[in-house]
C-alpha cells in the first residue's frame, strides 16, 4: 500500500467496525474505496433507488429521513447505506447532507467480502438491535465482577454501637452486659480511651478454665491494648488482619483515634453473603424513625454494590423493593404503636414503580390506603398514620409525589367500595386526562395490613379494564407519546424533531416500556405487576409476539441497568441520584446499545398504535 | 504547453501514445470527464534547474476520487536533494533506492492516457505543468498539450474578484478549511494530490450551486 493512504486507513481504523479488522485487511481497504463530496442540503441517496456502496462519513454530517421524518443523523466515522447493499434492495431512506460532507464509499463487493470473512463486520452491520442489546447485557453485567471485600471499607460494616464498660467492672457484670447486648465481646474503656477488650473466648480461657472468681474486675482478664483498625481500612485488609492474628473482634478507630465501633469476623462473613438480607432484618429491629432513616441511608450503597456485583436491574429493583417495603412496614408499625390500633381493617398499598418493584434511588413515592368497607374515612387516625409514613419515606430519600398520589391525600384513602367505583369509572367512561393519571393505580401492591382487601379489588379492576377498548386505547395512546430520543449525534442527544440536547431523561425510555407492558398486560387480563412479568404474561395470539416481548424486556433491562449504574455513581460522588444522563459520560458502546434500546421501544410503540382500536 | 509543442511530433513511446488520444471537448458534462489530480515534490521552484523527487496522483471521475488508482512514486534525482529536504523530508538516502525520472514519467504518461487524455488537476498547476513539460522534453524529446484545471484559480473565482485575498489564503490547507474539509496531518505528493482532488469536488459543488446547472468542462478549465 502507498503509505499516504495511511491517512484514510487511520481514519477507518478509528471507527467501528473497521477498528476491529486485522491490520493487513485494513491496509488494503483504502485503495478499494472512493471519495465523494456532498454539499450541505444536497441529496446523497434517495429512497427507492438502488445503491451499490457503503458510505462512511469522513467529515461533516448527513440526515437520514423516512418520508421527511428524521430517522438518524450520522457524523464523522458513522456509516450508512448498508441495508440497501446487504439486502440487495432499494434504499429505504433518503439521505441528505446536513453539513458539507466528505464521504468515503466502499463498493458492494468489498463490503460483502468483509462481511463474509470478518464476523465483527457482519455483526456490526447485520445484527439487529435485538442481537446487539442481548450481547451488551451479557457484557455489562460481568464487567465489574469482584468480591465485595475488595471494595467495602470497614466504616460501612459498623452496625450496633459496641458494648463498653470501665476497667473496674466485675467479670460477672461484664458477662451480663454482653449477654444483654447479644454480643460476644466488650470494650473496656477508661473514659474515651480504649484500654482493653474482653471476648467470649477470654471468659472461657482466662476465667472459667482457671477458676478466676467472677467478682474480680475485668481489668485482670481482659486483653490489654488490643489491636485496632482504622475506619478507612478495606474489609479485605481487616479480614487479613483477623485471620493472620487469629482474632475475631477488632475495635475500629476513627481518624481522631476515638472508638467508632467494632467489627467481627461475622460481619465479614455477612459481607460476603447478600448484605441486603441483613439490612432488612436490621430495619425491622429499629425502635424509632431516626433509626429507620439512618439504616435506610445504606440502600444507596447496597445498590452500588449490586451494580458492581453484576446483578440484573430486575434483581436490583426487587432488592430495593424489599428494602423499601421493610422501611415502610417498620414506619407503619412504629406509627401504629404510637397511634394505637387502627379504627378499621386497612392495607397500605404501594403504587407505580414501588408496586412493580422497579423502584430506584431518589424517585418519588406513590402510595395509598385501602380501607375495609364501612370504615370511617373521616377518622383522623388515617391521616396521622399516612403523614408519619410519608414523611419518613421522604426522610429516607423518596420525595413526595408532585401529583399528590399518596396516602396523605384524602382522595386516595378510600374504602374498597369506593376504589371499586373509581376503577369502574376509568373503565366505562374514561377521559384522556383521567386515564393518564389513573394508569398508576393499575400498579397496586399490598405492603402492610389486611392484604386480602386488595386482592379482590385488583382482580376486578383488571377484568373491567381488559374489556374496555376505550381505556386501552387511551393508555396505548399515552404509551405511544412517550418518545425516547432517536439516538446520539456527536456529544448530544438527538430528538425526533432533529434538535440536540445535552442530557436525556432515561426515565422517559423506561416509562415508555412500563406503559407498553401495562397496556399489554391489562389487555391480556393479567394480574402481573412487574414489567418483565407483564411482558411475559402478554405474549400470545393477538397479543405481543414472544420476540417483541423479549426485545422490550432487554431494552428495559438495559436502560434500567444504565440508570442504576448512573445513580449508584452519583451516590458514590455524594450527589442526589437523578435520571439525567450526559451522553458525553457514556462510552461509545453504551451509546450504541442505548440507541438500539430506543429503536426497539419506538418500533413497539408503532406496533401498538397500529394494533389497538383508534380513539374515536 | 503551447500548440507548437504538439506539432513537434514526439518519437514513438508513452508520450506519442498520449498525444494520439484526443482531448475532451470543452462542452463535455464535467461528470463524464476523467481527470488526474497530480502533485509533485521538487528540489526547488525552477523547472529548468530543479528536479522532481516524488509524484503523487489520484484519478477523479464521476465526481469521485478513485482511491484504487491512487499512486505515489519517489524519484531518484540526478543531483543532490540539497536544502529542499527540509521542505519535503525526502533525503538523498531515502531516494537512493527510488527509480529515476526516466522510469516514473512513462508510468504517469501512461496513466494520463485513457480513451481520451485525462485532464490534469493540480493546486498551483503552473508548477506541475512546468516540471512535467521539462521532464518530457528531457526524457522523450517533446511535450504534449494537456487540458489543465487549477484549484487555486477556482478558489480565487469562488472568493470573488472584489475581495482582497490574504497571503496564504489560497494555500491548499486554507482552501480546504474554507470548504470544511478535514485536515491532513502529513504532507506528501499523494496526500496533496488527494487533498487537491477533494478540494476540487467541494469547489465544483459550490460552483454548481452558484450556476444552478450541471457544470461542463469549460466551466472549470484553466483560462
Amino acid at each position: 500500500m502507498d503509505v499516504e493512504l495511511a491517512e484514510v486507513r487511520d481514519f477507518l481504523a478509528a471507527h467501528p467496525p473497521f477498528d476491529a479488522l486485522p491490520p493487513e485487511v485494513l491496509d488494503a481497504l483504502p485503495a478499494r474505496c472512493t471519495m465523494r463530496y456532498a454539499r450541505r442540503g444536497s441529496s446523497v441517496m434517495r429512497a427507492g433507488m438502488s445503491s451499490d456502496r457503503l458510505y462512511v462519513v469522513r467529515s461533516g454530517a448527513v440526515d437520514i429521513t423516512d418520508a421527511g421524518q428524521l430517522v438518524d443523523r450520522v457524523g464523522e466515522g458513522g456509516s450508512f447505506g448498508m441495508s440497501a447493499i446487504l439486502e440487495r434492495a432499494p434504499a429505504r431512506y433518503d439521505v441528505t447532507a446536513r453539513e458539507d460532507a466528505l464521504l468515503l464509499t466502499v463498493p458492494q463487493a468489498e463490503v460483502e467480502r468483509l462481511v463474509a470473512e470478518h464476523p465483527v463486520v457482519a455483526e456490526h452491520f447485520g445484527a439487529t438491535h435485538r442481537d446487539r442489546i442481548r450481547r451488551a447485557l451479557g457484557e455489562l453485567q460481568q464487567s465489574e465482577r469482584g468480591s465485595a471485600v475488595f471494595r467495602t471499607s470497614v466504616r460501612d460494616l459498623l452496625r450496633e454501637p459496641p458494648v463498653c464498660a470501665p476497667p473496674g467492672t466485675t467479670i460477672a457484670e461484664a458477662a451480663r452486659a454482653m449477654a444483654d447486648g447479644g454480643t460476644s465481646s466488650l470494650l473496656v474503656m477508661e473514659g474515651d480511651r480504649l484500654v482493653g477488650i474482653l471476648t467470649d473466648r477470654d471468659l472461657r480461657r482466662r476465667v472459667l478454665a482457671v477458676g478466676v472468681p467472677s467478682d474480680r474486675p475485668v481489668r485482670e482478664v481482659m486483653t490489654p491494648d488490643p489491636v485496632t483498625v482504622r475506619s478507612e481500612a478495606l474489609a479485605l485488609e481487616v479480614m487479613l488482619e483477623m485471620t493472620g492474628r487469629n482474632i475475631h473482634h477488632l475495635p475500629v478507630l476513627d481518624p481522631q483515634g476515638r472508638v467508632a465501633g467494632l467489627v467481627t469476623i461475622t460481619d465479614l462473613v455477612r459481607l460476603e453473603r447478600s448484605s441486603p438480607v441483613y439490612l432488612v432484618t436490621d430495619l425491622a429491629r429499629q425502635s424509632d424513625v431516626p433509626g429507620v432513616v439512618r439504616l435506610a441511608s445504606r440502600i444507596g450503597r447496597v445498590v452500588d454494590q449490586l451494580v458492581t456485583e453484576d446483578a440484573t436491574a430486575v434483581d436490583i429493583g426487587r432488592v430495593v423493593g424489599a428494602l423499601a417495603d421493610a422501611v415502610t412496614v417498620r414506619l407503619l408499625q412504629l406509627a401504629e404503636a404510637e397511634l394505637g390500633p387502627p379504627p378499621a381493617p386497612y392495607v397500605w398499598v404501594a403504587l407505580g414503580s414501588a408496586a412493580r418493584e422497579e423502584q430506584t434511588l431518589g424517585g418519588d413515592q406513590d402510595n395509598a390506603l385501602v380501607l375495609a368497607d364501612g370504615a370511617d374515612l373521616e377518622h383522623p387516625w388515617w391521616g396521622e398514620l399516612a403523614e408519619r409514613v410519608v414523611s419518613g419515606l421522604q426522610a429516607v430519600g423518596w420525595e413526595r409525589c408532585p401529583g399528590e398520589v399518596m396516602a396523605t391525600n384524602p382522595r386516595w384513602r378510600l374504602t374498597v367500595g369506593r376504589w371499586r367505583a373509581h376503577f369502574r369509572r376509568w373503565a366505562t367512561e374514561p377521559e384522556p386526562d383521567a386515564v393518564l393519571n389513573a394508569s398508576i393505580f393499575y400498579d397496586m401492591r399490598a405492603v402492610h395490613g389486611d392484604t386480602a382487601l386488595v386482592d379482590g379489588l385488583r382482580a376486578e379492576a383488571v377484568a373491567l379494564g381488559s374489556r374496555s377498548d376505550l381505556l386501552l386505547a387511551y393508555m396505548a395512546g399515552h404509551a405511544a407519546r412517550m418518545r425516547p430520543p432517536i439516538g446520539f449525534f456527536r456529544s448530544f442527544v438527538l430528538e425526533d424533531a432533529g434538535e440536540h440536547h445535552d442530557t436525556f431523561d432515561i426515565k422517559l425510555g423506561i416509562a415508555a416500556v412500563v406503559q407498553l407492558a401495562r397496556v399489554h398486560a391489562l389487555r391480556a387480563g393479567s394480574l402481573a405487576l412487574g414489567t418483565t412479568e407483564r411482558l411475559a404474561a402478554a405474549q400470545g395470539p393477538g397479543q405481543i409476539s414472544e420476540e417483541s416481548a423479549r426485545d422490550l424486556h432487554d431494552a428495559f433491562e438495559l436502560m434500567s441497568y444504565l440508570r442504576l449504574r448512573h445513580q449508584a455513581e452519583q451516590v458514590r460522588r455524594g450527589l442526589r441520584p437523578d435520571n439525567h444522563i450526559d451522553p458525553a459520560r457514556l462510552g461509545s458502546l453504551d451509546r450504541r446499545h442505548l440507541r438500539d434500546a430506543f429503536q426497539i421501544v419506538r418500533t413497539a410503540q408503532h406496533g401498538l398504535s397500529t394494533r389497538l382500536p383508534p380513539v374515536p | 504547453m503551447a500548440l507548437r509543442d504538439l506539432l513537434r511530433r514526439p518519437p514513438p513511446g508513452p508520450l506519442a501514445d498520449l498525444a494520439a488520444v484526443p482531448t475532451w471537448p470543452v462542452g463535455t458534462p464535467l461528470a463524464e470527464v476523467e481527470l488526474l489530480a497530480v502533485d509533485l515534490e521538487t528540489t526547488g521552484l525552477d523547472a529548468r534547474r530543479h528536479e522532481i523527487l516524488s509524484v503523487g496522483w489520484a484519478p477523479v471521475a464521476g465526481a469521485e476520487v478513485r482511491l484504487d488508482g491512487a499512486a505515489h512514486r519517489r524519484v531518484r534525482p540526478h543531483g543532490d536533494v540539497g536544502e529542499s529536504a527540509a521542505v519535503h523530508g525526502l533525503t538523498d538516502d531515502a531516494l537512493a533506492a527510488a527509480p529515476p525520472v526516466e522510469q516514473v514519467l512513462p508510468e504517469l504518461l501512461h496513466t494520463l492516457t485513457g480513451p481520451r487524455r485525462l485532464v490534469l488537476l493540480a493546486h498551483h498547476a503552473g508548477l506541475e505543468t512546468a516540471f512535467l513539460a521539462a521532464a518530457c522534453r528531457r526524457v522523450h524529446g517533446g511535450t504534449v498539450k494537456l487540458q489543465v484545471i487549477d484549484t487555486v484559480e477556482l478558489e480565487r473565482r469562488l472568493l470573488g474578484s472584489g475581495e482582497h485575498v490574504r497571503d496564504g489564503a489560497l494555500r491548499l490547507d486554507a482552501c480546504r478549511a474554507r470548504h470544511r474539509l478535514p485536515r491532513y496531518r502529513a504532507h506528501s505528493a499523494l496526500t496533496d494530490a488527494l487533498a487537491c482532488a477533494e478540494l476540487f469536488l467541494a469547489q465544483c459543488a459550490a460552483l454548481e450551486a452558484r450556476a444552478r446547472r450541471p457544470l461542463v468542462l469549460a466551466d472549470v478549465l484553466r483560462r
